[in-house]
């Protein structure tokens, strides 16, 4: 029994997940006699449906956090495909919350906006028990078919509005996605050639006996393997020079999955990024400045925050300017993954960093949707001209997230910030927290810009401004991110302290 | 290690050796006469008709997925057909569950009409 308990974050997902399924397939749609239009017109009950199945999954987690994953008998049985430790727990939940965001957020926009497609709703829950699995995953094995298992969906999800344009997103992320698994794929192969292990830390050990009299375990492919590895795993943050799929896909996607793929799928690839450095890769020869990944992290990190603030800076469309500062967002927690490497609260910073970040971004999409209605999607800087005058309570909220996501305090984004570039000053990295910091202050720029035209600007005469749509779903939402990013700002020491308890720790055998 | 796979390498580096020949030699030195009809794209000795791309119905494409993932699936279970006695119980009920969630895909493709030829 404790063995279920252990996994029922994931199980509880999954098996709403075909629920949910037969539900699309089988109900009877009020708009459509066709049998495959079974969901047209049924968004509001499968987007309820959806958020209760993420929700209790995140219930769960809290459940398992509370009695500890290392208490459950049996729960190790599992590994090394499925590693449920408190890492995934913490993740699980993170995700079963960004899922459910995303579930409210599509409860109102798909309706509003007249994509009457509710295979969003399983395909959704699909991605985020793969998300889950990914961040669970102990295994190259099992670590490829969580990647894809999340992908997949995501990519049907980009393209459901049928227009050319979304076709362009989804065709641009999945054929740079496959590359990318593909590459990802091509390391592991690598790294099982050299060392005949496909499990992360039977990779770790053999790595640690290069050099020792006797190892037969080859330096070359375990350098290409890892450079490959990350290769494929920065793809999925989108990290510069990773990244030209990710304005193109964000803004082609119908916003509630341009605010999942910000939020799931980047911090389950974070996760799985954390624990295969961690895992894998993290004999000291590795960690070191001189011969491991440090270096090429930190380059991706700096490169990440300068570019993606500069070209964001310049965007005339709110969405794309929201998917570049995602990049950013990117490289921020990317400082901190280079902590790691010689300071103990690097892991803890970055899983903080990202939950801060989830809530945010989550916030700021949903807040984008609700300034648009039917047929005039707010997209542009002059959508939102005047909107404080004519929907205070809309312009209010987005202003919050905007200034979590600028880090300004008593926002979450605040501490996401201050804790990373303590991580990264704790490890001598003194040129990455300062180019960091003037980022922070460069990329409070184009998020205080969104605010001078929502508050400072008019619609241009003969405009036809945005009006607020009216969705139970999306101002749920948008109440509790904002809850949660108060919370987060105000009290971050109980999220802290449990970020620090799931930080991954290797056994020195 | 070399010595391993050195002759494979000779052997490599033949077989490109007489591939090379061969074509720049038909290149170089074979006699060449074109007319219209030589230059004719091939096929099968017919006139050549139609344009290049043919348009296919995207019945075929979902008909082909479904039978891809289908098939694959049922590809996992002989290994466990192999195994049944030593895996036992436990091995039994993740095959239910297996084929459960297997069977609430197909139930899902049955009922959206993903099996219907005519529609």
């Amino acid at each position: 029994m404790t063995f279920w308990f252990g996994l029922s974050p994931i199980l509880v997902v999954g098996l709403g997940t075909l629920l949910l399924m037969l539900a699309e397939a089988f109900g009877k749609s009020p708009n459509s006699a066709n049998p495959s239009d079974a969901g047209s017109g049924r968004s509001g009950e499968l987007a309820l449906g959806a958020a209760v199945v993420l929700l209790v999954g995140a219930a769960f987690s809290i459940g398992v956090w509370m009695v500890g994953p290392e208490n459950l008998e049996g729960l190790e049985a599992t590994r090394p495909y499925l590693v449920m430790d408190r890492f995934t727990v913490f993740f699980c939940f993170v995700l079963s919350l960004g899922g459910a965001f995303a579930a409210l957020l599509a409860g109102g926009y798909l309706p509003e906006h007249d994509i009457d497609r509710s295979e969003f709703f399983p395909l959704l829950l699909l991605s985020t028990v793969g998300a889950m699995t990914l961040v669970a995953a102990g295994d190259m094995l099992s670590l490829f078919v969580a990647l894809e298992t999340m992908s997949l969906g995501v990519y049907c999800m980009v393209g459901l509005r049928r227009s050319p344009r979304a076709a362009e997103a989804a065709l641009k992320y999945f054929l740079l996605g496959s590359f990318a698994a593909a590459l990802l794929l091509f390391g592991a192969v690598l790294l099982y050639g050299a060392t005949a292990h496909t499990d992360l830390v039977g990779i770790g050990q053999a790595i640690k006996t290069i050099g020792q009299p006797g190892s037969t375990v080859p330096v070359a492919p375990v350098l290409l393997g890892l450079t490959l590895t990350l290769v494929g795993l920065t793809f999925k943050i989108s990290a510069v020079p990773f990244h030209m799929w990710t304005p193109d896909a964000y803004e082609g996607a119908p916003t509630p999955a341009t605010s999942f793929m910000a939020v799931a799928v980047k911090a389950a690839a974070f996760a799985i990024l954390l624990r295969v450095l961690v895992v894998a890769f993290g004999d000291d020869r590795l960690t070191s400045w001189g011969t491991g990944w440090p270096p090429a992290l930190a380059t991706l990190a700096l490169l990440s925050m300068t570019v993606a603030n500069v070209v964001a800076g310049r965007q005339s469309s709110v969405k794309r300017m929201l998917a570049y500062s995602s990049i950013a967002h990117a490289g921020y927690a990317l400082v901190g993954v280079v902590a790691t490497m010689r300071s103990a609260d690097g892991q803890a910073s970055v899983l903080f960093y990202l939950l801060t970040y989830t809530v945010s971004t989550v916030g700021a999409f949903g807040a984008l949707i609700y300034c648009g209605s039917r047929g005039a999607e707010a997209t542009s800087y002059e959508d939102l001209a005047g909107i404080a005058k004519r929907h205070p309570a809309a312009a209010l909220a987005f202003s919050l997230f905007l200034l979590s996501l600028a880090g300004l305090p008593p926002t979450a984004g605040f501490f996401g910030k201050l804790y990373v570039f303590r991580a990264a000053f704790d490890a001598e990295l003194y040129v990455l927290a300062v180019v960091g910091l003037l980022n922070s202050l460069v990329g409070a720029y184009y998020y205080l810009r969104v605010m001078v035209f929502m508050y400072m600007r008019e619609p241009a005469p003969g405009a036809q401004p945005a009006v607020p749509m009216k969705s139970a779903f999306v101002s749920s939402a948008l109440v509790l991110a904002a809850v949660l990013v108060f919370a987060l700002g105000i009290a971050p020491g109980w999220s802290l302290d449990m970020a620090g308890a799931a930080k991954i720790v290797v056994s020195a055998k | 290690m070399t010595e391993l796979y050195l002759p494979m390498f000779i052997m490599f580096a033949i077989a490109a050796g007489i591939c090379a020949v061969m074509f720049l030699g038909g290149q170089y030195l074979g006699p060449k006469n074109p007319t219209p009809e030589k230059r004719l794209p091939f096929e099968c000795g017919n006139d050549t008709s139609g344009t290049r791309g043919v348009r296919l119905s995207v019945k075929f494409y979902l008909t082909a997925i479904l039978f891809v993932v289908f098939d694959i699936e049922a590809v996992f279970i002989y290994p466990w057909a192999a195994l049944f006695k030593g895996l036992g119980w436990p091995g039994f009920m993740t095959m239910l569950a297996f084929i459960v969630a297997l069977l609430v895909a197909l139930a899902y493709c049955w009922k959206k009409g993903a099996l219907e030829w005519e529609s």
